[in-house]
């Protein structure tokens, strides 16, 4: 009778050894590999509004890892909106070295730095993963003259004037660029573009759709509906290579104009991440764009898989900031800072 | 098929026992989220998403076009209540609801807003059903020279919701246009009025300023009254008498028309539609000064008007794939996730979607009313707080909505700064209404204008040269003319009958300055 209850003593003293071991572990921030692993809550800053595109992808992104159960810790998307992302990345730059907060991105962290409305740049933090991308096109009415994008630029060239393109998003940012950088490698001058920012691609397509501007340039997907129900024709996608959202529209590649622009998508984390802790995140982004989950959510958003690594999108990253520095500086935007 | 066989089809789907159950859920929901100030519909159907998700796409739909609509009435019963509008399609609905609540009237003003809002969701709803594909039509044929000359339309409201002194209503207004231009220029990303702070580079938000200058004044006008007892007493019953629903009956419908057609433009959206529904009303009343008093009028119109654009907005989402407000985009976003792709196709590839959506509305509006009409005696029990408790309450309402909008406490600061404006004005005797006004248009009439200008090469003809445009601006000018004119007239025989004193004076000053 004596017995028994020791027994359990014993054995109840054992399972909090090894509690209190793994919660050392724990706090020492080392799994089982010796690579760490989180101590709180994530938080997944979209430094947007609910709704936008990067609250979009933070919430998949969320969904699928709760979902597949990828994660020990919660995943929290928090909204820190404001100053075109301004506000959320000096929310993340604040705290240099707390590995539990990241953020979702894409080109306004290129541009946005360039046209001076920033006080941080894609340098001052750590790039995790590229995770999806999407491609832009350039659009007109059904019964426009323009047959492609090169008979576009013959008209800028020939009468500025007569031609004005709309587009989703402000002067110098992501819609501008990809114009203005396919016009510069086809040979014109995108100074003399009459770009005609709208809020957001929906409206820049009505607005073309209606007569009141000549082209457009927006998302594939947004596009598309347009496209299917012969209001609206493509002359060209800014992808490398053709792809399955518009298998039938010639890439400017191949229309001989050497110049590609995609609207990527992907993790970044403060500035002072220690190796493991990149790992740890690589390794986990690297298995959820695998999911089923994540594949399927993404293509009825219109995305592609376009994964790269941390190291691959740094050098990417650098990349597509001097490309859009330049583009920038030659249709006048340009307040590069350093 | 025709439309009718189309519909009953649609109804076959809105009725299923699990849609009917999504639409309560969402009407309902909806309702108590769009109370809440700074949660309008475009959070509330963000909130929902995550349940939507994993859902059939019809059910999801309708249940997120429950929460639309049920957001946005929601939104009136604190603008009349409490004067501190929830959702920025309400505000209009505050400038006589408020007054009627403070004069004992609050059921009645709110068994009005939910009956105005019933029509004004079944007007939109039959149009929509009947016109939707030609609407494309007008919703593409808007381009930003026929936008300009909408808001001039819509600004020229300022005349009625002046009040007494048009010069102060002027200065208010000029002073909401001024605070619509804060932030990046949307042409040329220069930083305007920003002083360097990151919080104002996406403009003033909407919502705080309404609060301020309504809610939160309201507040300090009342500390500073020290005034005992209630905001007005008992609580009448809902019970409109004939001669009300007379009144309101074809107001509604006014508002409901006139709402659906601006909510199917792209941008203009709810705000805009109450505000010109509003205005309109006053306009065609014989009984205008009484507005701004508590006529019912003055709720009926706005009310019908929010909820007809709320639907209209459903037009250029469903037939062009392009979303017309903040809210219709958010909406799209979840269709996509639930693998629907709105637009021109939709009707012949998913005519299930687009039938069940349309039917599901008829079946929300009616939602909407049965649950709300037996809950108003319970809302407006907030107006038995005593005041000791019902101004923290108050406060508490302003401070977390406009906290929930962006979690920084710099709007909260902004929030205060314009409760003071709102409350130094109120002293002066310069009205609030205008300057909501002079924010909500300003900003879309200066973009619009200056997209206009960047399309045509900087030829100010453009405006004149289109048709919609050219008659849209002729007839704010006839809006203009007929009250200015009346005013003059007043002037004059009034001047007249002091002897010719005030010509003088002017002659006087004009002497000074040589």
């Amino acid at each position: 009778m004596f017995r028994a209850p020791r027994l359990i003593t014993t054995a109840a003293a054992g399972a909090s050894v090894v509690l209190l071991s793994t919660a050392c572990g724990g706090s020492g921030g080392q799994n089982a590999d010796g690579g760490w692993s989180p101590e709180r809550p994530i938080e997944l800053i979209a430094p947007a509004e609910t709704g936008g595109g990067w609250d979009t992808l933070a919430r998949t992104t969320s969904r699928v890892l709760e979902e597949e159960e990828m994660v020990d810790q919660n995943l929290q998307v928090e909204n820190k909106p404001g100053g075109g992302g301004a506000i959320g990345w000096a929310h993340v730059a604040n705290t240099p070295d707390d590995p539990h907060k990241l953020f979702v991105t894409s080109p306004p962290i290129i541009l946005v730095p360039l046209s001076g409305n920033s006080d941080h740049t894609h340098e001052d933090f750590t790039p995790i993963a590229a995770l999806a991308t999407e491609y832009m096109a350039y659009v007109v009415p059904e019964d426009s003259p323009l047959e492609s994008f090169e008979d576009l630029v013959e008209q800028v060239e020939e009468d500025p004037e007569s031609i004005s393109i709309a587009g989703g998003s402000g002067p110098g940012s992501m819609d501008h660029v990809a114009l203005a950088g396919a016009v510069k490698a086809a040979g014109g001058d995108p100074k003399e573009l009459n770009y005609v920012p709208h809020d957001g691609g929906g409206e820049a397509l009505t607005s073309m759709v209606g007569g009141h501007v000549d082209a457009a340039v927006t998302g594939i997907s947004e596009a598309a509906g347009m496209v299917e129900s012969d209001d609206a024709r493509m002359l060209a996608t800014s992808a490398p290579e053709p792809t399955d959202a518009a298998p039938d529209t010639p890439t400017l590649q191949e229309e001989g104009i050497d110049f590609d622009f995609d609207i990527w998508r992907g993790v970044m984390g403060p500035g002072e991440m220690t190796e493991g802790q990149v790992a740890y995140y690589e390794r986990l982004f690297a298995d959820m764009v695998e999911q089923d989950s994540w594949k399927e959510e993404t293509g009825n958003l219109g995305w592609e898989q376009s994964y790269m690594d941390s190291e691959e999108f740094g050098t990417f990253l650098d990349e597509a900031h001097a490309e859009s520095g330049e583009i920038l500086d030659e249709v006048g935007l340009g307040t590069e800072q350093g | 098929m025709d439309t009718l066989s189309q519909l009953g089809y649609g109804f076959g789907i809105a009725l299923a026992p699990e849609n009917l159950v999504f639409v309560f859920i969402g009407v309902l929901a909806g309702t108590i989220i769009g109370i809440l100030p700074g949660l309008g519909p475009m959070s509330a159907i963000a909130l929902m998403i995550p349940i939507a998700y994993g859902m059939d796409p019809t059910t999801a739909i309708i249940m997120l076009a429950g929460v639309y609509y049920g957001a946005i009435f929601g939104g009136s019963t604190s603008s009349i209540l409490l004067n501190a509008p929830g959702v920025a399609g309400t505000v209009a609905t505050s400038f006589d609801g408020y007054p009627m609540a403070r004069k004992g009237q609050a059921g009645k003003a709110l068994a009005i807003a939910a009956i105005a809002s019933f029509i004004g969701g079944t007007v939109g709803v039959v149009l929509l059903m009947l016109i939707a594909p030609q609407l494309a039509r007008l919703a593409v044929s808007f381009g930003p020279a026929e936008y300009f000359a909408l808001m001039i339309l819509g600004l020229t409201a300022v005349v009625s919701l002046a009040g007494n002194n048009l010069t102060k209503g002027l200065i208010s207004a000029v002073a909401g246009v001024i605070i619509a231009l804060v932030g990046i220029d949307s042409q040329t990303a220069v930083l305007r009025f920003t002083f360097d702070l990151p919080e104002l580079y996406e403009g003033v938000e909407f919502l705080i300023v309404a609060l301020g200058v309504f809610a939160l004044a309201e507040v300090f006008t009342m500390l500073v009254r020290r005034s005992a007892g209630g905001a007005g007493g008992a609580v009448t019953s809902l019970r409109l008498s004939r001669r009300e629903l007379g009144q309101m009956g074809p107001a509604a419908g006014r508002g409901s028309v006139l709402g659906f057609f601006t909510g199917v433009l792209p941008g203009a959206g709810a705000t805009v539609a109450s505000f010109l529904g509003y205005s309109a009303e006053k306009r065609l009343a014989k009984d205008q000064d009484t507005f701004g008093k508590g006529n019912i009028k003055g709720v009926a119109a706005p009310e019908a008007a929010n909820n007809g654009a709320a639907v209209g907005s459903f037009v250029p989402l469903l037939t062009l794939g392009v979303p017309g407000s903040g809210t219709t985009a958010i909406l799209l976003g979840a269709l996509l996730v639930l693998g629907v792709q709105p637009g021109p196709m939709m009707l012949t590839e998913r005519p299930e979607v687009f039938w069940g959506v349309v039917a599901s509305m008829y079946v929300g509006n009616i939602v909407l009313l049965v649950l709300n009409l037996p809950l108003i005696p319970l809302f407006a029990k907030v107006l038995k707080t005593p005041k000791a408790l019902l101004i923290p309450l108050v406060v508490v309402f302003c401070v977390v909505g406009v906290y929930g909008l962006s979690f920084s406490v710099f709007d909260l600061w902004l929030l205060l700064g314009f409760g003071v404006l709102g409350y130094l004005m109120r002293q002066n005797g310069f009205p609030a209404a205008p300057l909501i006004l002079g924010l909500i248009l300003g900003g879309l009439m200066e973009q619009s204008m200056r997209r206009a200008l960047q399309i045509s090469n900087g030829d100010w003809s453009i405006f004149l040269t289109k048709p919609i445009s050219a008659a849209l601006l002729a007839l704010a000018v006839l809006s203009l003319a007929g009250p200015l004119i009346g005013m003059v007239r007043r002037h004059r025989s009034a001047a007249s009958s002091k002897v010719t004193g005030g010509d003088n004076g002017g002659g006087g000053v004009e002497k000074q300055r040589r």
